[in-house]
């Protein structure tokens, strides 16, 4: 019962960080009808922006975590005018899909480059004390609870965001009729841009919340963008809502099948899930059933 | 193709180095062709043709290994053992496209790769294994010398087929399937037998390969069909030419080139391929062919790619590939299985 309790609180962290890395991919599919390749290099380099702040040049914790998200924004923005932009009027989907893997190398490439070689693991230091919390039998790390409450505070802001502000509304209209929202004189465009720099920001945040429960290194990136994607496809892809409860159930399923089948099975449950999903339930669990284009 | 010609004698000058880097050359120019049937002609963005790779050279590996095998049988088991798994992978791509199909053989290669690491007693984990050496007794040749020849023999080939093949009906059915599924579909292309077909041959094509790499190498690894493999066939691919057979066996020759290059150099190889991908997709997206078929006079490669912002540029051929202008015979063409013919090279 108490290895089962642990399991599941480790899953519900690290699946919260999956579902904010979730949410920027669905975020921006849903806008633009792309998967961005390169969101979980987007990740990596948060972390690391965060790490050269925080750790290299000792700045406090909060201006650190917001500079490593502007950062990250202007990356996405980035992202949008090389891979995006000249590729939509193309209408390519694989062209675009190869630009976006090869911009992903080369932002690994740079990381490696940057901030060490291969193998070279660099560690974060926690926020809070690294000693276990007790609660009623359950042990509980409190820097997990640091995890948890910040990605809900970030889902938070995010949704109040989309709800509430003129840009996150645009980009709802765009979403919805892109045609429809350049009719009535949005820059759909701009709104593009703007989608990929939120999603990446989003991503930068959940990195830095993570970088102290694991460690910070290259790979990072594509590992995170695999999970999180399988978070998004179990949730449809095409919902918000679905990315977070998607977020949730892919950390409880890779932590219940690493403690109850092989630890090693955690690196591919995630796999494992999105071929099932893609197979037998390409919509997902919340998912628009959409016809076929023609 | 003089090409061909030159890396025929090309073992006979140089040293050790450069006849193992002609023969890496001719891996990567099946590898290339395989994956440019499925990519630039079946428009299938499979992420698998590593993963592809890795099965041949393992299955070969393996059944030499633990089951004593002579080499031609193993090498035929594994590509063999490949070619069934691309087909296989092809019954999800059915259902799948785009994105979705990207991500699922993504997903697929990643598990082979786990697999090949985490299955110890069969494939000997992240260590990797090495296959006994060949003999290829009753002729002179060394190790070396024989794979380097089989190499060559299996490109030549399979460069005949592929040519022949995308210039039947079944290329002109994968190209419909590219340009518009639904359209294809109506033409009465049957899309399960021809994906199938398309995921078969590349399959085939990266095991072919995969077995002479393990024969090639003397080794066999997990690390050498990772993520970085896949962007390089990407990279070989659309550096050549999307869409063009010939394309491919230029692109393999750079891009092989390439990396020894910036292995000398230590380059970052990531940031070289990742790079030379997007200028290559966004500045000229036919590949250095169409550079050819432009200043080359006499070049004629009937191309069947053809990006909608470059239509109005007059090819030399007449495009002659639009959604509604190709019509594949319903009867099997004169070269329609070309799969079964050589399957033991």
């Amino acid at each position: 019962m108490e290895y089962f309790s642990y399991l599941v609180a480790t899953g519900i962290s690290t699946g919260a960080l999956y579902a904010l890395v979730a949410l920027g991919i669905v975020v921006i599919y849903k806008a633009t009808k792309v998967v961005n390749f390169a969101h979980g290099e987007m990740f990596m380099l948060g972390g690391f922006f965060a790490y050269t702040f925080h750790v290299m040049l000792e700045w406090p914790y909060i201006p650190s975590f917001l500079l490593a998200v502007a950062l990250a924004f202007a990356l996405g923005l980035a992202v949008d005018r090389i891979a995006f932009r000249p590729l939509m009027q193309r209408q390519n989907m694989v062209s675009m899909l190869l630009c976006m893997i090869g911009l992903s190398f080369v932002l690994k490439g740079l990381a490696r480059w940057l901030w060490g070689g291969k193998g070279d693991y660099l560690t974060f230091p926690p926020l809070v004390s690294p000693t276990p919390l007790n609660f009623g039998g359950i042990m509980v790390m409190s820097q997990q609870l640091v995890v948890l409450g910040g990605a809900c505070l970030v889902m938070l802001v995010f949704a109040l965001f989309f709800k509430f502000t003129r840009a996150g509304r645009f980009m709802q209209a765009t979403a919805d009729n892109p045609k429809a929202a350049k009719l009535v004189g949005l820059r759909t465009d701009l709104v593009y841009m703007y989608t990929f720099g939120v999603g990446a920001a989003v991503a930068a945040a959940a990195a830095v919340l993570m970088a102290p429960l694991t460690l910070l290194y290259p790979d990072i990136g594509f590992m995170l963008f695999i999970k999180a994607f399988a978070a998004a496809v179990l949730g449809g892809l095409t919902s918000i809502l679905g990315a977070v409860v998607g977020g949730f159930l892919i950390g409880l399923i890779e932590q219940m099948s690493a403690g109850y089948i092989h630890t090693s099975m955690q690196e591919v449950a995630a796999f494992i899930v999105i071929m099932v999903v893609l197979v037998f339930i390409p919509t997902g669990l919340f998912g628009q059933r959409g016809s076929r284009k023609v | 193709m003089v090409l061909f010609a030159l890396l025929l004698v090309a073992p006979a000058f140089g040293n050790q180095y450069h006849a193992f880097v002609a023969n890496l050359i001719l891996l990567y120019i099946i590898l290339s062709m395989g994956l440019n049937l499925l990519i630039g002609y079946a428009g299938q963005l499979a992420l698998s043709n590593a993963a592809m790779y890795g099965i041949g050279a393992y299955a070969t590996g393996l059944m030499m290994v633990h089951f004593g095998w002579p080499y031609w049988a193993a090498a035929a088991f594994g590509v063999l053992f490949a070619m069934v798994s691309g087909t296989l992978l092809a019954l999800p791509a059915l259902r799948l496209s785009g994105i979705y199909l990207a991500l699922a053989t993504l997903a697929f290669a990643q598990t082979t790769f786990w697999v090949m690491t985490h299955w110890t007693q069969v494939t000997f984990g992240a260590g990797g294994f090495v296959p006994p050496p060949l003999d290829f007794s009753p002729l002179p040749l060394t190790q070396s010398e024989g794979i380097y020849y089989l190499s060559w023999i299996a490109a030549v080939l399979l460069y005949l087929v592929a040519k022949r093949t995308m210039e039947s009906p079944i290329g002109r059915a994968f190209v419909a399937i590219r340009d518009g599924e639904v359209a294809a579909q109506a033409l009465g292309i049957d899309l399960l037998r021809y994906k199938a077909l398309a995921f078969a041959m590349s399959g085939f094509y990266a095991g072919v390969a995969g077995a002479l790499y393990s024969g090639l190498l003397g080794f066999v690894g997990p690390e050498s069909f990772d993520l970085l493999q896949m962007v390089l066939h990407k990279g070989a691919v659309v550096l050549g030419g999307m869409g063009s057979v010939v394309g491919s066996v230029l692109g393999g020759v750079l891009l092989t080139v390439l990396v020894e290059l910036t292995k000398e150099m230590k380059f970052s190889i990531e940031i070289a391929f990742g790079g030379l991908l997007i200028v290559f997709v966004l500045f000229q997206p036919q590949g250095i062919v169409m550079l050819f078929k432009k200043w080359l006079p006499g070049w004629v490669e009937r191309l069947h790619y053809l990006p909608r912002d470059m239509q109005q540029q007059p090819a030399e051929s007449e495009p002659k590939i639009g959604p509604g202008s190709s019509v594949p015979g319903s009867g099997p063409g004169p070269h329609t299985k070309p799969t079964a013919v050589e399957g033991d090279d």
